[in-house]
């Protein structure tokens, strides 16, 4: 059946418009005002007073599959993504095993498309097992459906390795996304380098571990002529070092973090130390803070991403030290985003442009990120005001690692569509 | 020490959040006790009835021993509980650790660990008073406390006194301890050290740095004595001990440098010849073991006192 999305404003990366919203199968047909359909041959949403986004494209989440699916699986990834109004996400191979070929990442492939619930396309490997040493079958793993490759997690040390990768995947349009850190600065390093860590003695992460890696990568594809996508950027430094390369040129574009510019490490001090706060990379200064959202404002940084990553109860259950990295993202992000967007008094449409437009440019994804005529019917309808607060019982995702939990966030996704597809209601 | 001061707290996890009032309040009670460790009979019966629980999970046995005796002298009972005899390392976490001990109803636990922040966990999960004995690289309050109280013995006060802090202050959660503490309570802290051990965002503590030795111990009145942690040097940090020595270690002309009052101290254990050359020892050591025994005292009163705060809050 045929179905319209009666009365909603319309937010694209452009434009905000009143419009309704015809959808034939799969596809938008129709976006303009006053659309008049007789109801018994079309599903009626009633989206007065709501919004519609271009369906969320996330190009960094981790669903732990293959390996460990008592974190996170591609069913209860795909529900969080759903409800978070995502409907492309793209998964980072550092599972176990990794996923370095294609029979691994066909397995990921054939799984989500049996789901159905959102797009999820697996990211290879850049190199085999992620060790660093030696590359994968990018042509395979291109056929297994991967569009990007990755050693997330790891940044590829190797820089003769990562040049030949480079080079290698010309070949076949596939985009590297670089994990910044260099090892051996960041250590033990729990905490980034700051009062913090000079205070009271924490393992510190230098800014630097990230910057120098940016810095060498960015050289590396500028000498190539290379496509070069940065993972989770949060450091001032870093987006200089950015801003500089594409003023000249250079064909680089980064992702930032919900966390990076809505928390500080002051807030991990504030926490009392809550290992929830504890990430890769590290949360930063109140000035990084700052230089994230400048950033995003400039368009140094592309779009946001959540780095979606679940761990177990007692993944996070020791003190900061003991505690694994990361947080969940996909049913946040947009909230937050939504918080930053008020408090930097922007326009809504950053949000369309960094989670849905841009990313799908990223990826050359086709008849994604907008809302308009001959695009999938990817949607998210989103009630701006309607408050909400994350509690074990309420997250989707199987690992429920926030440190915003039981906090109160503005922005309640109401309708997920994909495809043309109802794939998440909101419980009222 | 302001007028009808009243100690508040439940917990003793480090210098830095502590007033000035606090700390001169707990020294002032350290002398009480220091007194009666001069006694025929050490033991007064406070705490009697009450159980406290040594939680070391790093090696010690001198801040151990000095915490067992305090809580014995205060007739509290007494658990010893180190990593290395339980089951740590058999897949049971310190937060089941903390849980199954308290089953026994404790009224403090004094914890040791080598993470920094591990007494503040370990606060945030128990309903017991916490001491820091030693948290990572973060702080030492009762080391530091005990040092300050024996600088008071000598000066009478502490305000405008130079102190300076040699050595190792990277790793060295004393070093931070006393920085907070005696900045505190009115001396300048200076710090002295190889470039590479002094943490980046340094300046941001309550102490001036210097690389140069000479001009750290010109007008001390006190000069402490950090050792290198080897067991923590897991990445280098210096060329060697050789050049160490020629930079840093206290030798017979760098001490010549010194007025006649200045006190030495350092928190032990000392390697000679390192920290301080070992032709020195006649004349140094007896000054740092006069430091350790006031370490007693310094803990008597800060049990006593976390007790009688919990005294008041099952009365209220």
């Amino acid at each position: 059946m045929n179905l319209l999305v009666k009365g909603a404003k319309v937010v694209n990366s452009q434009s905000i418009t009143r419009a309704d919203i015809l959808v034939e199968k799969d596809t938008i047909v129709e976006v303009k005002p006053g659309i008049k359909i007789p109801s018994d041959k079309v599903k009626i949403i009633s989206a007065e007073g709501k919004y519609v986004f271009p369906g969320f494209i996330d190009l960094h989440t981790h669903l732990r599959v293959p390996g460990r699916p008592d974190k996170e699986d591609l069913l209860t990834g795909a529900k969080a993504a759903a409800k978070g109004g995502f409907t492309t996400i793209m998964c980072m191979p550092n599972t176990q095993p990794a996923i370095d070929d294609y029979e691994v990442a066909a397995w990921v492939r054939n799984k989500a498309e049996e789901i159905g619930i959102v797009d999820i396309i697996p990211i290879g490997a850049i190199t085999k097992g992620r060790q660093g040493k030696s590359l994968t079958e990018f042509g395979r793993l291109k056929e297994a459906g991967c569009l990007a490759l990755s050693d997330d997690g790891d940044s590829v040390e190797n820089s003769y390795i990562l040049r030949r990768a480079f080079e290698y995947a010309k070949m076949f349009g596939l985009l590297i996304i670089s994990h910044c850190q260099d090892k051996e600065l960041s250590g033990q390093g729990i905490i980034r380098e700051s009062f913090v860590t000079a205070q009271m003695g924490f393992p510190e992460w230098p800014a630097l571990a990230e910057s120098l890696i940016v810095s060498r990568d960015v050289e590396i594809a500028r000498y190539l002529g290379a496509r070069l996508h940065l993972a989770h950027v949060s450091t001032k430094r870093s987006l200089e070092i950015i801003r500089q390369a594409k003023k000249e040129g250079v064909s680089v574009t980064c992702e930032t973090c919900p966390h990076y510019f809505s928390l500080s490490l002051q807030d991990i001090v504030n926490s009392g130390f809550n290992p929830y706060y504890k990430v890769n990379p590290p949360l930063g200064t109140e000035e990084d803070l700052k230089a994230v959202r400048k950033a995003l404002k400039e368009g140094v940084i592309d779009c946001v991403a959540t780095d979606h990553a679940p761990h177990t109860y007692l993944d996070k259950e020791g003190d900061f030290y003991d505690a694994e990295f990361g947080m969940i993202g996909l049913e946040f992000a947009f909230s937050l985003f939504l918080k930053m967007v008020r408090e930097e008094e922007l326009g809504l449409e950053i949000i369309a442009e960094k989670m849905s437009s841009a990313p799908a440019r990223i990826l050359s994804l086709e008849k994604r990120g907008s809302v308009q005529k001959g695009y999938y019917a990817d949607l998210a309808i989103v009630d701006l005001e309607k408050q909400w607060q994350a509690n074990p019982e309420n997250i989707f995702s199987k690992s429920k690692n926030t440190p915003f939990l039981y906090k109160k966030l503005k922005g309640v996704v109401e309708y997920t569509l994909f495809r043309g597809k109802i794939v998440h209601r909101a419980q009222s | 020490m302001a007028e009808n001061f009243v100690w508040q707290r439940k917990h003793l996890l480090g210098l830095k959040s502590l007033t000035k009032d606090e700390i001169e309040f707990i020294l002032e009670g350290a002398k009480a006790f220091k007194e009666i460790s001069s006694r025929r009979i050490k033991k007064v019966p406070a705490l009697r009835g009450r159980t406290v629980v040594n939680l070391f999970f790093e090696a010690s046995t001198r801040t151990r021993t000095s915490f067992e005796l305090a809580a014995k002298r205060l007739s509290a009972d007494v658990v010893n509980f180190s990593s290395s005899l339980s089951s740590l390392g058999k897949g049971e976490s310190i937060l089941d650790t903390l849980r199954n001990l308290e089953t026994y109803s404790v009224d403090v636990f004094i914890i040791r660990h080598s993470h920094s922040g591990a007494a503040l966990y370990v606060s945030q999960n128990t309903n017991a008073s916490v001491i820091n004995a030693g948290d990572g690289q973060n702080e030492h309050p009762t080391q530091a406390l005990l040092d300050m109280f024996t600088v008071k013995q000598k000066f009478g006060s502490l305000s405008g006194l130079k102190v300076t802090i040699i050595g190792d202050i990277f790793h060295s959660r004393v070093a931070r301890s006393n920085i907070w503490g005696f900045s505190k309570c009115g001396a300048e802290v200076w710090v002295c050290s190889l470039p590479t051990f002094i943490p980046k965002y340094f300046e941001t503590m309550p102490a001036k740095i210097t690389f140069d030795i000479e001009q750290a111990l010109k007008d001390a009145d006190v000069v402490m004595l950090l050792r290198i942690q080897n067991e923590r040097l897991n990445k280098q940090f210096f060329p060697s001990l050789r050049e160490y020595r020629q930079l840093v270690t206290l030798t017979d002309d760098r001490i010549s440098l010194l007025k006649k009052r200045t006190l030495i101290l350092h928190p032990g254990p000392i390697n000679w010849d390192i920290d301080i050359a070992s032709g020195l020892k006649p004349q140094v050591h007896p000054l740092i073991l006069e430091q350790a025994s006031n370490g007693l005292a310094v803990r008597m009163a800060v049990i006593y006192m976390l007790m009688e705060k919990r005294q008041y809050e099952f009365a209220g």
